[in-house]
């Protein structure tokens, strides 16, 4: 191996995989061989079996959809805020000095710390895990997009400007289009830790969803179902990952020239 | 628009110095300075420029000498609008500029083409602030793009191309949005010898063409002679204009010039003038 040197997709592919088979393998080895406790870890076998049924019989996917439902709705509403307020943060200086203390403030505030101040106000309904969400993911992104925004290259503003630009079209032609790559990849980013908030909210006060159903098996010892419900949290993410990064290179494919 | 904002009917203070002031210069710098705030809470203030009196002619290739940190940029990036005098003021056909505008296109040293636009799109952007239909954006930009010898690589986004051909953008699209006069701040500076000679001949072959007047910063002393039509060598920061030469050679030029008499004569006296402004500047520095 030589340090930095690149691998072809097809090797790319057949290593990355791979590992999730040693992975695998490890798992079994250590349940089926009986190394493990069954209370405490299911083996690979079981996990599957009680999947299939959860999904067939116990009605599993409804609980997938509403979680699915939740993060994405939450997020929309953080990110439909967020990025206005991000990109006039990024591009106009005072109205960057007059949130940014407040939005750094708040990003620290952990948005689980919340819940049970959410459940009181907004019972243990939809709007709570909305509320979880948003919270969790709507100040980072401000942040974020407001940096990536802030980051432009002043050059490529001046040349904008003695091409006749406006104030306002060097934001909507120069400030938005040269940051829109970062911004959807901070969309993608941020995305992914929506996900861990929505688990928090649906382990507490909640009837339906994935964490709802992991709370429930906890109760039962119900290990395998438990994994069943992580790993299919997985798979939604890698899923969304993937397709964040497909929609970006179709979008912007010069983003990814010379790198 | 002159009928408009006429300028003050006061004659202004009669002045001395160059010989060849044309009566109402197409563009008039008029005691320019730039000082810089000082760095130290106690400290004074960094004058880069000092008062500068520039007129230019309409059509002239002025090129512009200095040692580097003379304030050569600087002077370019006030007529641009990009940077703020501190004292003096700029016309432009008699009108008093403020910020930047269409009206002074600009390249820069640097490559600022926008990564996320084609060529073709690129060249259109200013076409494209205007308002201009698309046809026409695509008309006006395609017969730019053939100037600078672009053809085929209409689609392709800046990252794939050369220095040189990044540059070569660069000029198309300042040229396309067809400026009043064309501002050149060290163009070529980022580009290999050969290219850069290249690069020189182009834009002479379409000055000659054209006409544009131009503002071109450099500091080579070859370019400077080889494209200007008059030569303008500033001293050490605080920077002033120490040196105002006609370039006397005819047009259209060949590079073959840069071997003539004429051409070397004037060569030497701006590469002896040249070097003391850079010992200055570097005892200054001392």
């Amino acid at each position: 191996m030589t340090p930095l040197k690149p691998v072809d997709a097809s090797t790319r592919m057949v290593l990355g995989l791979a590992f999730f088979v040693v992975f695998v393998l490890l798992w079994g080895a250590a349940t089926l061989g009986g190394m493990v406790s069954k209370t405490f870890l299911a083996d690979p076998i079981t996990m599957v079996r009680s999947g299939w049924t959860l999904m067939t019989e116990m009605g599993f996917a409804k609980d997938i959809g509403m979680t699915v439902w939740r993060v994405v709705g939450g997020f929309a509403i953080a990110a439909a805020i967020a990025l206005p307020l991000g990109v006039a943060m990024g591009a106009y200086k005072p109205i960057e000095a007059f949130f940014e203390p407040f939005v750094s403030f708040a990003r620290y505030l952990p948005a689980s710390a919340f819940i049970p101040l959410l459940i009181l106000w907004a019972g243990i309904g939809e709007a709570q895990k909305l509320a979880v969400i948003f919270i969790g993911s709507f100040f980072q992104l401000v942040l974020m997009i407001a940096v990536a925004v802030g980051n432009t290259r002043r050059d490529l503003v001046e040349a904008a400007y003695t091409l006749g630009s406006t104030d306002s079209s060097i934001v909507r032609r120069v400030l938005i289009r040269g940051a829109a790559p970062e911004i959807c990849e901070i969309l993608r980013m941020v995305l992914g830790w929506a996900w861990t908030y929505v688990i928090v909210a649906e382990l507490i006060g909640s009837s339906s969803g994935i964490g709802h159903m992991i709370t429930d098996s906890q109760a039962l010892l119900a290990t395998d179902q438990i994994i069943f419900g992580i790993i299919v949290i997985g798979v939604i993410g890698l899923v969304s990952d993937i397709g964040f990064k497909w929609l970006n290179r179709r979008l912007f494919p010069w983003a990814l020239l010379g790198r | 628009m002159q009928a408009l904002e006429t300028p003050s009917p006061v004659a202004p203070p009669v002045r001395t110095a160059p010989t060849r002031e044309p009566s109402n210069p197409f563009l008039s710098i008029r005691g320019v300075s730039r000082s810089f705030a000082p760095t130290l809470r106690h400290g004074a203030p960094t004058l880069a420029l000092q008062a500068t009196d520039l007129a230019v002619a309409e059509n002239d290739f002025i090129t512009i000498l200095g040692p580097s940190g003379c304030g050569k940029s600087t002077l370019l990036r006030i007529v641009a609008g990009l940077d703020r005098q501190t004292s003096g003021e700029v016309q432009l056909e008699g009108r008093r500029l403020g910020g930047p505008g269409a009206d002074r296109g600009m390249v820069f040293q640097s490559y600022t083409l926008f990564p996320w636009l084609t060529v073709r799109e690129n060249v259109c952007f200013g076409l494209n602030e205007r308002g201009l239909p698309r046809a026409q954006q695509f008309e006006i930009a395609q017969s730019y793009i053939r100037k600078v010898g672009l053809v085929g690589f209409e689609d392709h986004y800046p990252k794939q191309l050369s220095g040189g051909m990044q540059q070569r953008t660069a000029l198309a699209r300042a040229l396309a949005n067809g400026p009043r006069m064309l501002l050149m701040d060290e163009p070529f500076g980022a580009l290999d010898h050969q290219t850069r000679e290249l690069m020189q001949e182009l834009l002479l072959g379409i000055w000659e063409a054209e006409r544009k007047t131009v503002l071109f910063v450099t500091h080579d002393i070859d370019e400077a002679v080889f494209m200007g039509s008059r030569v303008v060598v500033m001293s050490a920061r605080p920077g002033r204009i120490k040196l105002d030469r006609e370039v006397p050679l005819a047009h259209p030029r060949h590079y073959l010039v840069k071997t003539t008499a004429p051409f070397v004569e004037l060569k030497a006296e701006l590469t002896e003038q040249v070097r003391t402004e850079v010992l200055a500047a570097q005892a200054a520095a001392v």
